[in-house]
């Protein structure tokens, strides 16, 4: 059970030559998560998910403020799903499992096994990532970053790039898996739907980096984003992220 | 109107075979293809050794093979060949062991960038003749000379590739590895190493072919045996069946080093990351 604790977090990108201005993406994000919990963090383009997301992955450095992820006083082991799959194409999908584990032992191996299993791709574990659909290849995303017993797991829109379809069963699958792990969790994601089918808690963030709204989803799970319950939710949350979009729109100032 | 047509197992399995035997005479076409371009340049051969020239100064080309299948059962041909072949690898090795290391150094360093890419120019400017003499200058006639000079003439083609290799990895690979804890020496035998691999072989290959002609043309200078030396010799003696025969013989080698080596990494690579 791992515990995200972020005071004050701001993130300004120098001016390049390509683009020659500062960019705020993040402007003074307060949160904590802590628990098994699965969190969404939503909200529209350019509103810094993907940056918050890098900064308590430790792969990009804040301006200013403080980013803490532990886990019983140690930091916390991450597991991030991409945008994109980010899979090796010259190693095998059962092998692209095993580049992120430490120890490449028999039992490793048993354990990417089980994860692909778990993902409906055992059968395809020799195969290499160009022999899969785009689909399949965020499976193994998905079971890659569960297979490093994450105690904080990251996913940044990782169904963005899907069809319809395959993102609906993509997130049965994620579903599924998390709901055999329960770790917590820190979901980038500016579908309000696809929020509320996965997610314990809402952090609506609006331009600019500031958390608009922090809204918790008391639904049982695994949810079917066809029941009403469900439906109703949703209506409410994009109820609340118009509210926001119209806030921005007449520059209001964040709650 | 229109009609779809019916889709059965038999329709698909009949489909499935008739595209299997057009790939099958396809294939069979490419490689009588291969055979008539074979032919046609011995036929060319034959014809300027004939009419245009006479068989002293071209022979033709089953004398040619005559004489290659001599030289190839003398002992003669493995004491030079092998002498040829130890001197290539050797500076082929040695080019690659530098250009890892300068093309490390191009690729992440500005100011190492712009005084490599003069001096790779400046090898790359000079006429391998020129390198060959002073090979023959600086060393003497000794086995060290073609091998310095071969390293010397490969190192800018396979550093260039290693540089080139490194810049083009996919940086989203190495933020992955690094979100997953991967170290520095994981990341580099990982994804660095890996993802330049091709851009390296395709460098390694240019160069290697660079290398032969080099070594061969040092040896004409500067060696006391080796394929070049007998060119050499063949020449001084006026024995043009034997400097062609050398010549054809030395392309073979090439060839099955171009094509058991260099085409089936490259086949192996290239079907991982396609």
């Amino acid at each position: 059970m791992a515990t995200v604790l972020i005071e004050n977090l701001t993130k300004i990108y120098p001016p390049t030559i390509t683009y020659p201005h500062r960019v705020q993406a993040l402007g003074g994000v307060n949160m904590s998560v802590t628990g098994n919990v699965f969190v969404a963090v939503l909200g529209p383009s350019g509103s810094g998910k993907t940056t918050l997301l890098n900064i308590v992955a430790g792969v990009e450095t804040p301006t200013s403020g403080s980013v803490r992820a532990v886990h019983n006083g140690v930091p916390a082991q991450v597991g991030y799903v991409f945008q994109e799959p980010r899979l090796l194409p010259w190693r095998t999908v059962l092998n692209n499992m095993l580049y992120v584990q430490d120890r490449k032992s028999d039992r490793s191996r048993r354990e990417a096994e089980f994860y692909l299993t778990m993902v409906g791709l055992n059968e395809v574990a020799h195969l290499y990532p160009s022999q899969l659909s785009a689909g399949m290849q965020q499976r193994v995303g998905i079971a890659r970053a569960f297979l490093v017993n994450p105690d904080l797991l990251l996913m940044d829109e990782p169904f963005s790039h899907m069809d319809a379809l395959t993102g609906r069963s993509l997130r049965e699958y994620l579903q599924r898996v998390w709901l055999h792990t329960r770790k917590t969790a820190l979901f980038v994601t500016h579908d309000v739907s696809e929020a509320v089918e996965l997610a314990d808690r809402i952090l609506m963030l609006r331009p600019g980096g500031v958390v608009f709204d922090d809204i918790p989803i008391d639904l049982p799970r695994p949810r079917n984003p066809d029941d009403p319950a469900v439906r109703s939710v949703e209506r409410d949350v994009l109820r609340r992220f118009d509210s926001m979009e119209a806030a921005v729109r007449f520059g209001a100032h964040a709650q | 109107m229109l009609t779809v047509p019916s889709v059965t197992p038999d329709a698909i399995s009949a489909l499935s075979s008739r595209e299997m035997r057009r790939a099958v005479m396809r294939r069979w076409l490419f490689r009588f293809s291969v055979l008539i371009g074979w032919a046609a340049f011995i036929g060319v051969w034959y014809f300027f050794s004939r009419l245009v020239f006479n068989p002293q100064q071209l022979p033709e080309p089953h004398v040619v093979a005559g004489e290659s299948w001599t030289l190839i059962t003398e002992r003669d041909f493995r004491t030079n060949m092998q002498a040829s072949l130890v001197r290539v690898l050797g500076g082929f090795l040695l080019a690659i062991v530098i250009s890892c290391g300068l093309g490390w150094l191009i690729a992440y360093n500005a100011w190492w960038r712009t005084l490599l890419r003069t001096i790779v120019q400046l090898v790359v400017s000079t006429p391998i003749v020129a390198l060959a003499i002073l090979t023959l200058v600086v060393f003497g006639v000794s086995s060290l000379g073609p091998v310095i000079t071969t390293a010397v003439v490969a190192t800018p083609y396979i550093m260039m590739n290693v540089a080139q290799g490194l810049t083009g990895v996919d940086r989203r690979l190495i933020v992955m590895s690094e979100s997953f804890g991967r170290t520095r020496s994981q990341i580099i035998a990982g994804v660095l190493l890996p993802s330049s691999l091709i851009s390296v072989l395709a460098g390694a290959r240019l160069a290697f072919a660079v290398a032969w002609r080099m070594e061969l043309l040092t040896e004409i200078f500067a060696a006391s045996e080796g394929v070049g030396f007998q060119i050499r010799r063949s020449f001084e003696s006026y024995d043009v069946r034997g400097m062609i025969a050398w010549t054809v013989l030395f392309i073979a080698v090439m060839l099955i080093f171009e094509n058991l080596v260099f085409r089936q990494i490259e086949r192996r690579l290239q079907g991982r990351t396609a």
